[in-house]
């Protein structure tokens, strides 16, 4: 088997009687663009924070590329990128050198052609000799984003990268991102945006008050708890549901003038749509749903035991 | 180790104090004048001489160590202060660079930049009292010694401070009452009884009475007890700062 880029077992983490993280187990294969789902203070940023080295856990391992996060911190660091949630500056530097300093810390001499690169990519080249203080908030998100990809790391972490960003940006991101991971990158992503993950990630963590509820492949997951709606809408409304069709577990909606019927996973609408044409009802339209990540989600988060009410 | 980081952190630490020259340079530069113009020219014209020695002459010392202790206090201080206000504190901590190479590269440019503001006062006042230094070598260990202390009570002080207050509450209330204090403008033999058991009593004097000796070549206390308190001051701050890097307190969750 292909060892994880990023492996957690048992990791926990608390603050007093607060338990951030709660014995953990997570993989994160080479390549793949995680999204780590999960509402306020469900442990997402606790979580990267350890694998980053900004918080030390109080139990469990976390590695990265096979290291030790803490003991082999020097390798693991230059593996890792983070792209934190709070937009951050130092006012005293440029665009340049606040990337220049970056580099430098992590050992790394950045080259001009690296530079150009990084600033071309996040449309930050007319703003090279510009104080960081009088970049927008906009330019500031993607300083973040290039100070954490100057080491060329293997993996980039980006904690809520496009809260509070416009959808210009933000649609900007989600192709650099794309792009990144077309390079071979390893993102992890944490997002309150469900439209985000659903968007860009491979998988889906789902992780609330510190446990993870769900570790599952996007589509087989939407397509395992989503599956599709099939909706006909009828020409004339009609005052009940042929045998057939309420056989099949269809539901008469909208006034009676449309009929829905949830799909089985894997399942076909054929049956469905031969039992419509039995019953010889009049039909104007005919649409399939399928259900959106936020739906699958708020499902997750619903069936967990220990959710609060 | 991370040579490279500990350079580009150093390096980064002393371009932001100097792109604030009229701050760090400008500033102790004209205080330095000032006091030369009010205590030694003025003054001194009536005070003439203190234990043989030219008043203004008698000064530059003490005024030189207040110089660079405050200095490196206040650059690794506000320093770290400000990167943890503007969360930039977190760049440094994700890279790979070890507890001590951040201390190390912190330290080194508050010393840096307490010995260029040194430096200028030291100057500035031999302009007035002639450049002669005794034991210029040992002036320049314990200068360095005291300063690397004070700039890791600086940096201990921005780790735990939450505002810029506390971040000035040593510096204010507690290093410039002890310099004053401290025999920089007197002599401790010739204070009244209370004053010369208060100086006394003073760490800070014994490190002005040092300094005092490594430029005149006297003193009024015995020169190794300045050296070893500021060899115990370094020791003692920056262990103590390492060790709080370390714990992670109020830096990493």
């Amino acid at each position: 088997m292909i060892e994880p880029v990023v492996r957690l077992r048992g990791l926990s983490k608390r603050y007093g009687d607060f338990t951030a993280l709660d014995r953990v187990d997570l993989d994160v294969a080479e390549g793949e663009i995680l999204a780590l789902l999960g509402p306020n203070g469900a442990g997402k940023t606790t979580l990267i924070s350890i694998v980053t080295g900004l918080a030390r856990a109080s139990a469990g391992e976390a590695t990265v590329l096979g290291r030790d996060v803490v003991r082999d911190y020097r390798f693991t660091r230059r593996a890792v990128g983070l792209v934190p949630q709070e937009l951050n500056f130092d006012p005293f530097f440029t665009v340049e050198e606040t990337l220049r300093f970056q580099a430098g810390y992590f050992g790394v001499r950045l080259a001009s052609d690296r530079l150009e690169e990084i600033l071309e990519a996040l449309d930050l080249a007319g703003k090279r000799h510009t104080n960081t203080r009088a970049l927008s908030g906009g330019m500031k998100r993607r300083l973040l984003i290039g100070k954490a990809l100057v080491h060329e790391p293997r993996v980039l972490f980006l904690d809520e990268p496009t809260a509070g960003v416009d959808v210009r940006l933000r649609q900007q991101l989600w192709a650099y991102v794309r792009r990144l991971q077309a390079r071979g990158t390893t993102i992890v992503l944490t997002t309150h945006y469900l439209e985000e993950a659903e968007e860009l990630a491979d998988r889906v963590a789902v992780i609330d008050r510190g446990r993870i509820l769900l570790v599952e492949g996007k589509d087989r997951l939407m397509e395992r708890q989503g599956g599709k709606t099939l909706r006909i809408s009828l020409g004339a409304p009609i005052s009940g549901l042929p045998e057939g069709l309420a056989a099949l577990g269809a539901r008469l909606e909208a006034g009676g003038t449309a009929i829905d019927v949830d799909a089985p996973p894997g399942g076909s609408f054929g049956p469905v749509l031969a039992a419509v044409a039995t019953a010889g009802l009049p039909v104007g339209d005919v649409e399939t749903r399928r259900a959106r990540l936020e739906d699958v989600f708020v499902s997750i988060l619903g069936s967990d035991p220990g959710a609060a009410p | 180790m991370n040579g490279l980081g500990v350079r580009t952190l150093f390096s980064k630490e002393m371009r932001r104090f100097l792109r604030v020259p009229g701050q760090t340079l400008l500033s102790p530069l004209i205080t330095t004048s000032l006091y030369f113009l009010v205590f030694g020219w003025s003054l001194g014209s009536r005070i003439q001489e203190v234990d043989g020695v030219p008043y203004a002459r008698f000064i530059l010392p003490g005024l030189v160590m207040l110089g660079v202790v405050t200095n490196a206090y206040l650059n690794s201080a506000s320093s770290l202060f400000v990167m943890k206000l503007q969360g930039t504190v977190v760049d440094v901590l994700v890279s790979p660079l070890s507890y001590a190479e951040i201390l190390g590269a912190f330290v080194a440019a508050a010393v840096a930049r307490g010995m260029v503001v040194g430096g200028i006062m030291w100057i500035v006042g031999a302009l007035f009292t002639g450049f002669g230094v005794a034991h210029p070598l040992l002036a320049l260990l314990l200068l360095v010694g005291v300063a690397a202390g004070f700039a890791a009570l600086g940096f201990l002080t921005a780790t735990w401070a939450a505002s810029f207050e506390q971040v000035n509450f040593l510096p204010t209330f507690v290093v410039t009452p002890l310099t004053f204090l401290g025999g920089v403008f007197y002599s401790a033999s010739m204070a009244p009884p209370a004053l010369r058991w208060l100086t006394r009593a003073n760490p800070i004097y014994y490190l002005v009475e040092s300094l005092r000796w490594t430029v005149l070549g006297r003193s009024d206390a015995p020169p190794a007890v300045g050296f070893a308190i500021g060899g115990a001051l370094a020791a003692g701050a920056l262990l103590a700062a390492y060790s709080v890097l370390r714990s992670g307190w109020k830096l990493r969750g």
